[in-house]
């Protein structure tokens, strides 16, 4: 055995650490950090900055319409998806669970949206959707509804409804198999014992099965939390960067792009830089409240199950 | 035995329709993709008068699939190899908690997880220039290295963790160095959590598109998504060329999955697990 100093023997395996450390401070901790440095000034993004402002960028986020309309969408997507993951998604996983034929397939299928991107994902629900070429708007006339049919994701009322079938339909496979393996989970013994105590298949769900499955929920519950507040790519492929229409589809993800880089119809006054970076620090800072609150919320609710 | 062929018919019908769902839009894509953009107006809901393979070469060109598909290939396997090795490294140096500073560095990575890309990937573009990378592959590989650490040390951490001792231990006895006891004993034993962490970060590189909007603005280091994007702005309305375009972006993914299907949904569902 090699001799090893005592401060090789305490420290030693800092060196593994070390190399990562530094990609990970470089691309990571330091942008953070300069993401603070750069919303207490006011910079465009092109020439020299105008200098140090203090709180000002904050003051004029906090106090200004689009950020709170903006986040409201979000939290709209975010409750909506929830709800569809926790029913539909749940309800699909007990399916599967019963092991019906071809479980396999199935499983592959549900979960194939996952692997797709949302670009892709965008696109394939712009064809959908389209009042031209589209198949929804024939397929409501052909089952008598169609007065209902419409350019969707133009309509005001409902590009937003819109948004929350795509992303559903993107996402549904994550509930599909973190349900699916939590249900994997739950012992049979657990089950018939309370089939000889006389529960029926409703109570048993419900009063054995589903308290089990609280780590899956938790699990489900912050994906979809982090996934529908960075929400970005499927927003700007169906209705463009500036939430078309009339900013009903607007949310934190296109709101900072937009006060970045511009869009379409934007002056050169409207694209500031250091705003954009405040924007998303603010973004930041409310979803790390959001998630500890969530987190120690769920945990309590896996104890006491 | 009658009512559970009831419900087994049930069950395989809910299945049927919600597989359906997930279904008819891509194969809508695909055929829509073979339609010259007369059929489009002419026959709109139906197969095309004509396969028009054209839509694929004339794609293939026009929004250089042959560019943007090298850049995603070589960009997503640099970022996937770095960010996994550099995560198993950090995940053997902290699986001691009772190590100084290893619980606190785990805590850090970890906490990675939450920075939203809008935040950094702005002072990111800053950090890169000074650097003198920006416009090239690592513009991108070095930033998806680090965003991978997180998901890597999360997963690859515990896994070490509760890896037996003994085989280390006889290796140091043996007189192995920690480099080697890493590379000859730690990394084989480590091969599923790998693969988890591979196929769950290479999902999300292969598919993010706010990251290269941003810092992959030359057109000769876009990845897919973003080359589709901009090609669809100069092209909006020639819909057989913009879906076969789609098509042979997500071509690659979906084939890689229905392949590894089962490892696919295992290392996704482990890292969301623990997350």
């Amino acid at each position: 055995m090699r001799p090893r100093s005592r401060f090789s023997r305490r420290y030693g395996h800092l060196w593994f650490v070390l190399p990562g450390l530094v990609v990970f401070a470089t691309f990571l901790i330091y942008p953070m950090a300069k993401a603070f440095q750069l919303s207490f000034i006011d910079w465009s993004g092109l020439g020299a900055s105008n200098g140090f402002v203090g709180l000002a960028n904050y003051r004029e986020a906090l106090t200004s319409p689009a950020l709170y309309l903006a986040a409201w969408h979000n939290v709209i997507l975010f409750v909506a998806i929830l709800i569809i993951q926790h029913t539909l998604g749940l309800f699909l996983a007990v399916q599967l669970n019963a092991r019906p034929r071809f479980m396999e397939v199935y499983r592959t299928i549900l979960f194939l949206p996952v692997i797709l991107s949302l670009v892709a994902t965008g696109f394939i629900w712009t064809l959908m959707l389209s009042p031209n070429i589209g198949i929804l708007n024939p397929l409501l006339e052909a089952v008598g509804l169609g007065f209902l049919a419409g350019s969707w994701l133009d309509d005001p009322r409902f590009a937003l409804a819109c948004i929350v079938v795509v992303q559903a339909w993107n996402h549904i496979g994550w509930a599909v198999v973190l349900y699916l393996s939590g249900l994997q989970n739950v012992p049979q013994e657990l089950r018939e014992a309370a089939q000889i105590d006389g529960a029926n298949a409703w109570q048993r769900f419900w009063a054995v099965v589903f308290p089990l499955l609280a780590p899956s929920f938790t699990a489900l519950t912050v994906i979809t939390f982090i996934q529908n507040i960075r929400v970005f790519d499927v927003v700007y492929v169906l209705t463009g960067p500036v939430g078309a229409p009339a900013g009903r589809t607007d949310v934190l993800g296109t709101l900072v792009y937009r006060t970045a880089f511009g869009a379409a119809g934007a002056t050169t006054a409207d694209v500031r830089l250091s705003y954009a970076v405040t924007l998303a620090v603010i973004m930041f800072v409310a979803m790390l409240v959001c998630i500890s609150l969530l987190v120690r919320v769920l945990r309590r609710r896996e104890i006491e199950a | 035995m009658k009512p559970r062929k009831v419900e087994a018919a049930a069950r395989h019908f809910l299945l049927c329709a919600a597989s359906l769902v997930v279904l008819v839009p891509i194969a809508y894509v695909v055929i829509a993709s073979f339609k010259t953009l007369p059929d489009f107006f002419a026959n709109p809901y139906g197969f095309p008068e004509e396969w028009a393979w054209q839509n694929y070469v004339e794609a293939w060109k026009q929004a250089r699939i042959a560019t943007t598909l090298t850049n995603s290939v070589i960009v997503t396997a640099a970022s996937v190899l770095a960010s996994t090795f550099l995560a198993a490294l950090i995940g053997y140096g902290l699986a001691r908690k009772d190590k100084p500073l290893a619980l606190a560095l785990y805590t850090l990575f970890i906490s990675g997880m939450l920075v939203p890309v809008q935040m950094i990937v702005l002072p990111l573009f800053v950090v890169l220039r000074e650097l003198g990378v920006l416009g090239t592959h690592l513009a991108l590989i070095l930033p998806y290295t680090a965003l991978g650490l997180p998901m890597g040390v999360l997963i690859l951490t515990p896994l070490i963790a509760t890896l037996p001792r003994d085989l280390a231990d006889a290796a140091r006895i043996d007189g192995a160095g920690e480099w080697q006891i890493f590379r000859r004993v730690v990394l084989p034993m480590l091969r599923p959590g790998l693969a988890s962490v591979m196929i769950l970060n290479g999902v999300w590189m292969w598919n993010e598109f706010f990251i290269p909007l941003v810092l992959a603005f030359r057109p000769s280091t876009q990845t897919l998504p973003v080359g589709i994007m901009s090609f669809v702005g100069t092209y909006s309305t020639e819909w057989g060329l913009i879906f076969a375009s789609v098509v042979m972006a997500t071509a690659p993914a979906v084939i890689a999955y229905v392949a590894m299907s089962r490892q696919f949904v295992a290392g996704l569902t482990a890292g969301a697990v623990k997350g």
